[in-house]
């Protein structure tokens, strides 16, 4: 192919055109959530979803996906489908007021975290975790162990060994950031080199 | 990046949408909140939705080509830092994007398939060539000028994994519209060659930048109902005056030619007067026949048959794809 581009020119001639067939059903990835942390302090929060073949692959793409610039500290990743979700209420209704106290009759504990939406159209936000033997019950536990201040339309929970978390030796992935400065808009002033320019052409 | 190109096909109110959940979805987005993939909605709004974001994404993604191509040869090693950041920015908004698509019902796999395999379209500028750095600065100065004129209007839509996706990337493009301008702030302060590259820039780009919000309203299909739900934010037209009034002033005050004598702003009506683009020529490209659709497409595709054996190696039974929450 007679390009343009040099990069181009170099691929090797391959018959695309009869190469290409469509995509196989499976030839997809699995699904993860990306939570970030941006400042200490502040809660984790969701910033979208990504495809990859394993957590860990996940973890390293959400890095490069999620925080290129502005601040973060943290971040974690969970598969979408260890993801509990709750039903989705309407102006005044408290999802929680749907989620009856059931008493956790013990079982298997184990640690789940817990994230609430506080309106629609904006993330889920991380409140803290708890212990209980289901993902319903975690639920249930929350409404006890954390209530919420404001109004809540929908709440996740995940089991806290289904997250990939940054680990302590990983926290200085995003101590380059500050360096990045060519990826910020304050790093591209052009006014004095127009104002001199005008100047010029008067 | 994105133009107004996207085209919208058989916007007819559909007959079997229950009209209770009608009017509980379009009070929803009366009241100015956002619809989630959870919530119903028409089934016309999410094939229109669906649409409109994939080719959203594919722009992003063939966007990055033509500005991609001069990375190894952008003068200096600041311009290419920067240039490198800013590709790879583009390439990150189609991930997001292709993610809100996929809360709709439309695997990524697919979306893939019907790009590469000639069935989506995407915005019609990246089917031209960029001979020179000055095209690359044109790119990244005022093509992405008009894909934030678009992508501000469209992040105040109704559906909230698109509108969430948008600020996220309406961010990163602040940096790439003051990095454009710094470029040709630079090449119209320099030498006399410089200015006129940008100049033979402006002179190739200007027809497909006026394409780039898609066809004037006197031709183009109208639709209420996408106005309405807030899938379509504005009219074509509008959104090209939109562009006209903040850039072609900045233009001008690098002392830039704009090559359309009848290019001039109706003080009475605020309107941008200019000479009609030649639309024959638009669908021309968008149907496949431009100077570069054919590159554009084989480097997809070379792209996708290159990565065929990783994404082998990396397939696990194990792994279930399921669609993004939110
Ligand atoms: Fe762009
Ligand atoms: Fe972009
Ligand atoms: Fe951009």
């Amino acid at each position: 192919m007679k390009s343009l581009d040099p990069r181009v020119n170099r691929l090797p001639e391959i018959d695309i055109e009869n190469s290409v067939s469509r995509k196989d059903p499976l030839d997809q990835l699995g699904t993860y959530e990306v939570f970030v942390q941006p400042k200490e302090g502040k809660p984790f929060q969701h910033e979208g979803a990504l495809h990859a073949s394993d957590r860990e692959m996940a973890f390293v793409l959400a890095k490069e996906s999620f925080t290129r610039r502005f601040q973060c500290i943290s971040l974690f990743v969970v598969r979408t489908t260890n993801v509990f979700v709750s039903d989705t209420t309407e102006d005044s209704e408290s999802v929680y007021d749907r989620i009856k106290g059931d008493v956790d009759k013990g079982g298997n504990q184990q640690s789940y975290e817990i994230f609430n939406l506080y309106k629609r159209g904006k993330q889920h936000v991380h409140i803290g975790s708890v212990s209980a033997s289901s993902p319903e019950l975690a639920m249930a536990a929350a409404k006890n162990k954390l209530p919420p201040s404001k109004t809540v339309y929908n709440i996740w929970t995940v089991k806290t060994s289904d997250i990939r978390f940054t680990q302590p030796d990983e926290m200085d992935l995003w101590n380059t950031l500050p360096d990045k400065k060519f990826r910020d808009a304050s790093d591209y002033k052009g006014g004095d080199k127009l104002k001199e320019f005008l100047e010029r052409s008067k | 990046m994105y133009g107004g190109g996207t085209t919208f096909e058989g916007i007819k109110a559909e007959k079997k949408d229950d009209p209770v959940k009608l009017a509980e979805f379009e009070a929803r987005i009366e009241r100015g909140e956002k619809i989630e993939p959870t919530d119903w909605m028409p089934a016309l709004y999410r094939k229109q939705l669906i649409r409109m974001i994939e080719q959203h994404a594919h722009s992003e993604i063939i966007g990055a080509l033509p500005e991609g191509t001069w990375i190894t040869r952008a003068p200096g090693f600041k311009r290419k830092m920067a240039l490198m950041a800013k590709v790879q920015d583009e390439v990150g908004h189609a991930q997001l994007l292709y993610s809100a698509a996929e809360t709709l019902g439309k695997s990524r796999e697919e979306m893939i398939d019907d790009l590469i395999n000639g069935k989506s379209k995407y915005s019609n500028i990246f089917n031209y060539p960029t001979f020179t750095w000055a095209d690359c600065c044109f790119i990244s100065w005022l093509v992405d000028a008009g894909a934030i004129v678009n992508q501000l209007a469209n992040a105040k839509g109704s559906y909230g994994p698109y509108c969430r996706a948008l600020d996220r990337i309406c961010a990163e493009e602040s940096f790439h519209l003051k990095y454009g301008h710094h470029c040709v702030i630079y090449l119209a302060a320099g030498t006399e060659i410089q200015r006129q590259m940008f100049q033979d820039a402006l002179n190739r780009w200007w027809p497909p930048m006026m394409h780039f919000f898609g066809p004037s309203d006197k031709i183009s299909v109208h639709s209420d109902t996408l106005m309405k739900w807030k899938v379509k934010m504005g009219s074509n037209d509008d959104m090209r005056n939109q562009f006209l009034d903040m850039y072609v002033p900045k233009i001008r005050e690098l002392g830039f030619v704009i090559p359309d004598p009848k290019l001039n702003k109706n003080e009475e009506t605020g309107r941008w007067e200019y000479t009609e683009p030649d639309w024959e020529e638009f669908k021309r490209v968008i149907n496949g026949d431009g100077p570069c659709n054919k590159e554009r497409l084989a480097v997809r595709r070379t792209a996708e048959e290159r990565g065929r054996w990783v994404r082998e190696a990396l397939r696990s039974p194990k792994t279930v794809y399921q669609m993004p929450l939110a």
